[in-house]
Formats: C-alpha cells, structure tokens, sequence
C-alpha cells in the first residue's frame, strides 16, 4: 500500500511541473500532506505511540492544512497574480522532471543494500532535485518558497525509510520543517510581500557586484 | 473469431451511446443509439467526389485505413479464446498497423493539397508520437509483469492479487482510455462538433473525402473505440469463464462509452500547446507503471 | 557547565531582546562576556572531557572557542559604538544585541558539538540569528539581502540533513545507532561506503553555505555586503569557522576509510573552483565590503586546499584559519571607521584615508 501512496507522491510531482495556477500547487501540496500522511501511518507503526501520534499531527495539520491555507491567504494579502511565471515552457519542465524520475530510478538500481526501501530513495531524492528544479524555473518568489516545501516533503519521505531505526531523526526533521518553514513563510514573505511591489524574482536583483 | 464478433457488434453500438450520454446530461433526449450506424449506412449509399488535385493515395486512403483497423480487431483476444491472429509480439504488430493506417491517412490529407488538412495532419502525427511511447511501456510492463508477449497470453496469465497489481491495472486502464482518446481525436484532445478548422486535428483531415470513403473512416472510427474497450476489458477479465468474461465486456465497453459522454460534456478542449504536455504526462505516468511493476516483480526492492 | 553556558548564555539574549534601557543592556553584554570566558577556560582547563554527551572539549573545539572569545570583545564593542552612533531606536538595538548574542552562543555550542546532529540544530540556530543581524538596516536592499541568505541557508540546511540520514544509513550495516563522531570514528571500518560516499557530498554541499565555498557560497556574499559592520565580522570570521569544523569533522570520519582519496578529490575540486571564482569577482568589484566576503571565500578555499593536501597541510590549515579570523574581523571594524569618515563603500572614492584618521589607515596596513 505504500507503494501505491508514493508512485501517486510521484505523479503528483509531474502534475505540478505542468501546472500554470498558483492555486494547482497549493492543493498538491496538501494532497502530498495526505500522501505522507497515509505513508506515514502505514510505515512507522513499529516506534512508540507518543513519537508516532506527534508526526503524525505534523503531517497532517502542518504540512496538509496550516501550510496550504497560509500560503493561500499570503497570495490572497499580497495582491499574487493567478500565473505561476515559468522560465521555460511547460513541456520542457515536463521532460526534465520525468528525466530526473528515470535517472533516480537508474541510481536506486546501484545500491546493493537490502535494508532500504528503494521507493523511498526513489521518491526523495525525485522530490529533492524536482524542487530545487522548480526553484530554479520560475520567477515568483512565492514559488520558490513552494519548491522548497516540495524539498522539505522530500527530506520527510527519506526520513521514513530509516525512521523505524532512529525515531529521533524523524523528529529532527519535523522540527527543520516547522522552524524553516515559519521562519521563511512567515516573516520574510509578508516582508517582502509589504516591500516589493511585485513579487517576481527579478525585483531581487538590485544587490550587485559594482 | 468471437472476440472479433464482439467488437463488430460493440462498434455497431458504443458511438451511439456516447451521444445518447451526451444529450441526456444535456437535458435532451438524444437521437436513437442506431442512429451513428444509420449515418454510416447512409452515407455508404452515396457516391464519392474526388478532387482534380487528389491522386490514387487519396483513393488508396480510407480502404487501407479501414482494414488496418479491421485486420487489428483480429488480434484482440476474449478471455480464455485467442484473437484470429496471435503470436509472440504480436501486441507490437497491433500497434504498428494502427500507425500504418494512420500513416496513409495523414498522406491523404496533404495530398489534397489544402493547408488546413496539412495543418491537421501534423497535429494528429504530434500527438501519436508522443502517445505512442505510453502505449508501448504500457504493454510491456504488462509483458514483464507476466512473462509473455502475446495479447493472449499476457491477458490470461495476469492475476490482479495484491493491492498493487489492482492499483497499477487500474492506473493502466485509465492511461490505456486516454490513449484511445487521443487516438480518436475526442475531447480533450479534440473536439468533434467544432466546426472551425483551426481548432480541428482528426476532421480537417477528412474534410475532402466523401460518400462511400467518408463511410468507411466514420466506421473505422467507431471500430477503434470498440477495439480499445476491448483491451481495457481485457485487463480485468483476467482466466474467466465464458458468461462472465461476457458481462465484463458489455459492462467495460458500456461503462467506457458513457465516461467518455460525460467527459465531453463537462469538460473543454485542451488549449493547443497543453494538448502536447498531456500526452506526455501519460507517458511519463506510464514509465511510473513500468517503475511499478519492477517493484511487484521484486527485480528492485 | 556546558548546560549552565547556554541556558545562561538563551537567557541573556532572551533579556536584551525585551530590554530598552541602555544601561541595562551594557550590563547584560558585560555579563555575557563574563559567562564566555568562564567557559572558555572551563573549556580549556577540562581538555578532552566529554560533557552532556554531545558536548566535547576537544583541541580543535577549544582552539576556536578561544578565537570567538577574542573576536567577540572587539565585536560587541564595535556593535556598542555603531549603534550609539546611528542613534537607533532602542527596539532594533534590543533585537541587534540578543541576535548577536544568540548567534555567538550557538556558534561556540556548534564547535563543541560532538554528535552531528547537535552541529546542525546549532547550525539552524545560527541561520535565524544571523538573518536577524543582517535585516538590522530594514531598507530594501537589506531585506533582499536578508532574504537571499535565509533561502539558501535553509535549502543547504535540509541537503545537510539529507547528508545526515545517509550517513545514520551508513551505520545501520555496523549494527550501530549513536551518530556521535567519536562513535562515527570507531566504526568507520564498517561504514557502508556507498551512503558514506553520499553522505558526505550532501553534508558537504549543505555546509559550504556556511564556510563559504563553491556550491552555496552566494549566500554569504550579500549578507556580508549588507550587515552592518561588526556583525559582518562576525559572520565572515567565526561562522566560517564553524562550517569548517562541521565539514572538518566529518572529513576526519572519512580519512579513516577507503574514501580518504575521493573525498580528497571533491574538497580539492570545491576548493579550487573557489578560489578561481573568488579571485574572478575580486577583479571586478569596488565595493569594499563585498570585496572583504570575496575574499574570506578565496582564504576559506586555501584552508580547504591544506586540508586536501593532509600532513603538514592540516597544520597550516588550522593556523590559517586562526589568523584569518583576527585579520578579517579586524578589517570589518576598521573599515566601518574608514565608511564613517567616507559615507561610501567604493573603493575608488575612498582615497585620502592618510590625510583625514592617519591612526585608521595603519591600522588597515597592519591587517593587510
């Protein structure tokens, strides 16, 4: 069943490099909350309950609701058009998240170890680069902090696969997620968002080297 | 042979449906659902107007495009009875006699000479190339998945037990249902009932044809839907017995006609540059398919 | 001592941030710098202990410490004048001084770390403490600033936590759970060099955001550029300290393996290609405060060059590291000096320093 919720975390992945509204990414983003919510549940039912009910209330509230309704009203305060402003086209970003799937596939076919789960491999390290991929494409800034949210639920996928080991480091990157997140989400975006006229990268380009 | 029969009688039937689906959530009651056929008969009774510009390919066309379509429907199995023809691979033979004929479709089309056809001529080979790869990863993973490379055999040898071999046939049927949309040229690839050549992909192609050759590209048309119901049925109907594999078929091909009215009438058309970035999601879903079944089979932990 | 250092230390800033008198906030700074060097020599006369379990007094830990000792008198002097002088109001003093505060406690904290984990929670402390420093100005160049070196200091700190479940992945083969580096060193025969191999590239490229080489170098350069003086020494001095250690650290678990070559290879690249871009933007830069960051970056990558070389070139690497932490900071306060008299930061409009403060132009020899 895991299997399933992570090859759908997968093709969410390749919806969201062909989505044009900011509003498609938002509800991707709380569909992945689900995702790894279910993941989640069905994956570390071995560690203690107390550990086990706290990630699962971050999943959920965090990353499947808080986020997604706090990015809606900053789109909403900061006046955000509907487009999300790609540099390349939609079909290229297409292509280069399915490369980056084949080839993360091709690397998990490397390891020898047993004890791993290889769709997990597969699955993080697919959202790592996708998300620094969408990162690196689009010109709003509300994007980006979107990519890095993708990275994050990346990172929470790997640390599944050895969280049954070490329960702490499951903890340790709930904790990265919450304090990164409200730190960028909250100060800095409506900071910027009262700052700059119009959130678009290129407004962040006035510190040069002269 | 009577895989060949139910796709003959499923093909009489299934545009009519959809129509029939359509009109109803319309609000209206429908033309009857032997009315396409009644179309087709009528047309065939006609005589064909060719151009002074068109050649013998122009003529060659739609009876080369109607009996790639039939010879295919031979190689659809039933259940536990094979198709009329069935070898080893013969899954890749299916799909390159779809390309043959859809190979001298789009050469009529520019042979008439018109921009407007050439235009959709080259649309229509857009969107089968990037179609194509879906389908092939499709039934190769299918092939992996059970050991054989013949309709017959994959289909009978496919046990869905697990919930992931459930979940990867049902993720495959709705991407084997896409690609027949697309195929067909229905919405949202393509819409039918437009009547401006500009937004057309499948209709401006056959704009010049006429009578009895008209007829046959219709009926090729239906036919192909007919064959793509029956491979989605195929899917599920796994080693069963004969009465059941028969109400999987009726139901499947039914089920297939009415989803596909309600999709027309709910949703649009495709803005044109999405229509390319769709297909390839298909493909990039099915290579997931392929991801999927490497996990069943435990050649990747 | 160490849990009485930082709750001493968390409760200080805590106090100068809601603090507004500013007699109060001298005392307190007075007092936090009582508490450092009370640790430090606890630190220095416990050689080799091991305390709370993730803290260590080991020779690199307590030679740096000593370094930020020395360094943050002069800063939380310089920080005192500058902003006496700017004549700000006394809530962003507050917030200036408890973030520095924060930011020199989490820093020492990170250099005795012994478990990786800790190096990065400290890590992550030292990103919102910093990020505070820099938006001290809150104009707009100072909130791009800001905002540049938050994002990628967050992006690199999840490629470090990446880094981290390869390597406690490494250690599932040796039957182990403890990710301390001492334990990290004693099996490192055992290690699974596949996810070592992993491990150490993404904890690599995580930390060169904080040491200021080649991937993720691009968050220090405007964030020196826009902090305001001292806390620019701080951030270009003893922050790069500690991304030196982090990644010094975890090189040392893989000097004992059969990857002592290819993670050779991958700091030589690294530190390198640094130099060689640092030296390219040095060219074409007038602004002095950017050339000071283009610079820790060429010093940073030559330290990473000794480490690379091994032998003696650790030795050096060390020394160097040392001295251009008092060079660098140094030449970040002078130069707040040579901008108060200027009013600008271009170098090409700053040139009659002899004839105006002749003791500040020997001073800035002297640090060259």
């Amino acid at each position: 069943m895991t299997n399933i919720l992570l090859i759908l975390f997968i093709i969410s992945l390749l919806y969201l490099s062909i989505a044009n509204r900011l509003v498609t990414y938002i509800r991707v983003l709380a569909l992945q909350g689900f995702i790894l919510f279910g993941v989640t549940f069905l994956a570390l039912e071995e560690i203690n309950t107390l550990n086990l009910v706290l990630i699962l209330l971050e999943t959920v509230v965090f990353k499947a609701v808080a986020v997604p309704v706090f990015l809606s009203r900053l789109i909403k305060r900061n006046h955000i058009t509907r487009e999300a402003e790609p540099y390349l086209p939609n079909f290229v970003s297409l292509i280069i998240t399915t490369v980056i799937v084949v080839v993360t596939v091709l690397l998990a076919n490397s390891i020898k170890d047993t004890h791993v789960d290889k769709i997990f491999f597969i699955v993080a390290l697919s959202s790592l680069f996708a998300g620094l991929y969408i990162i690196a494409s689009r010109k709003k800034i509300i994007t980006h902090v979107m990519g890095y949210l993708i990275i994050e639920n990346g990172v929470f996928v790997l640390s599944l696969a050895v969280g049954t080991e070490m329960p702490m480091l499951v903890n340790l990157g709930v904790m990265l997620d919450i304090f990164a997140s409200v730190l960028i989400l909250g100060i800095f975006l409506n900071k910027i968002g009262d700052v700059f006229k119009d959130v678009n990268v290129d407004q962040l380009s006035n510190l040069k080297d002269y | 042979m009577l895989s060949f029969v139910l796709i003959a009688l499923a093909s009489l039937f299934f545009t009519g449906v959809i129509i029939r689906t359509k009109s109803i959530t319309a609000g209206r009651k429908g033309p009857g659902i032997m009315q396409p056929m009644k179309d087709v008969i009528r047309l065939m009774k006609k005589g064909s107007v060719y151009s002074r510009t068109t050649s013998i390919v122009f003529r060659l066309a739609p009876v080369v495009y109607f009996c790639t379509v039939a010879m295919a429907a031979l190689l659809i199995p039933f259940g536990s009875s094979r198709g009329v023809i069935s070898f080893n691979g013969d899954f890749i033979f299916f799909a390159y006699l779809l390309g043959l004929g859809k190979f001298f479709s789009i050469i009529a089309a520019m042979d008439t000479g018109s921009s407007f056809e050439g235009m959709g001529a080259s649309r229509e080979a857009l969107y089968s190339l990037f179609a194509e790869p879906a389908f092939f990863i499709i039934l190769g993973s299918l092939a992996l998945l059970t050991g054989n490379t013949s309709f017959y055999d994959i289909f009978s040898a496919l046990h869905l037990g697990s919930y992931i071999t459930y979940a990867l046939a049902v993720l495959a049927a709705l991407v084997l249902a896409m690609i027949a949309m697309i195929e067909n040229s229905r919405l949202p690839i393509d819409d039918p009932k437009t009547h401006l050549e500009l937004t057309m992909v499948h209709e401006v192609m056959i704009l010049d044809n006429s009578g009895f050759d008209l007829g046959l590209i219709i009926y090729s048309g239906y036919l192909k839907f007919a064959i793509y119901g029956a491979i989605i049925a195929n899917l599920f109907m796994g080693g069963m017995l004969l009465p059941w594999a028969l109400v999987v078929f009726v139901g499947t091909q039914f089920s297939f006609a009415v989803v596909i009215g309600l999709i027309e009438s709910f949703m649009a058309r495709f803005r044109m540059n999405h229509n390319a970035q769709f297909i390839f999601a298909l493909s990039s879903v099915s290579f997931l398919i392929f991801l999927g079944v490497l996990l069943v089979l435990g050649k990747f932990i | 001592m160490t849990g009485l250092f930082l709750t001493g230390a968390y409760t200080i800033g805590g106090l100068l941030f809601v603090n507004r008198n500013k007699r109060i906030n001298s005392l307190l700074l007075i007092a936090y710098e009582i508490l450092l060097w009370g640790f430090t020599i606890f630190a220095c006369f416990n050689y080799k202990h091991t305390e709370l379990d993730y803290f260590a007094f080991d020779s690199l830990g307590i030679l740096l410490l000593i370094t930020l000792s020395i360094i943050s008198i002069p800063a939380l002097i310089h920080s005192h004048l500058y902003i006496s002088r700017q004549g700000e109001k006394p809530q962003s003093r507050s917030i200036y001084f408890a973030a520095m505060v924060v930011l020199l406690t989490s820093i020492s904290a990170a250099y005795l770390a012994n478990h990786i984990a800790v190096v990065w929670i400290f890590a992550e402390l030292t990103t919102l403490s910093a990020s505070a420093l820099i938006y001290h100005h809150r104009n707009k160049l100072a909130l791009e600033g800001t905002w540049k070196y938050v994002f990628i200091c967050a992006i690199s700190i999840s490629l470090v936590f990446v880094g981290i479940l390869f390597l406690s992945l490494s250690l599932n083969q040796a039957g182990d759970k403890d990710l301390s580096f001492a334990n990290l060193m004693a099996h490192s025969q055992e290690l699974n060099p596949f996810w070592l191999r992993l491990a150490f590239l993404f904890i690599f490229t995580g930390f060169t955001a904080k040491i200021g080489l080649v991937p993720m170098y691009t968050a220090g350069i405007d964030a020196k550029d826009k902090a305001p003086g001292p806390a620019a020494a701080i951030l270009s001095s003893v922050l790069m300290n500690m991304g030196f250690v982090a990644i010094f650290r975890t090189y040392a678990i893989l000097a004992h393996t059969s990857l002592y070559h290819w993670a050779n290879t991958i700091i030589f690249v690294a530190a390198i290609l640094s130099i060689f871009v640092a030296t390219v933007y040095m060219m074409k830069v007038m602004n002095i405060k950017r050339m000071f960051a283009y610079s820790s970056i060429e010093h940073m990558g030559i330290v990473m060059l000794g480490v690379a070389a091994g032998g003696i070139g650790f030795y050096a690497a060390i020394l160097h590291v040392i001295l251009h932490s008092f060079v660098k900071s140094s030449l970040f306060f002078q130069y707040n000096q040579v901008y108060r008299v200027f009013q600008d930061k271009n170098i090409y409009h700053s040139g009659t320093t002899s004839s105006i403060t002749p003791p500040g132009l020997w001073f800035f020899f002297l640090d060259l």
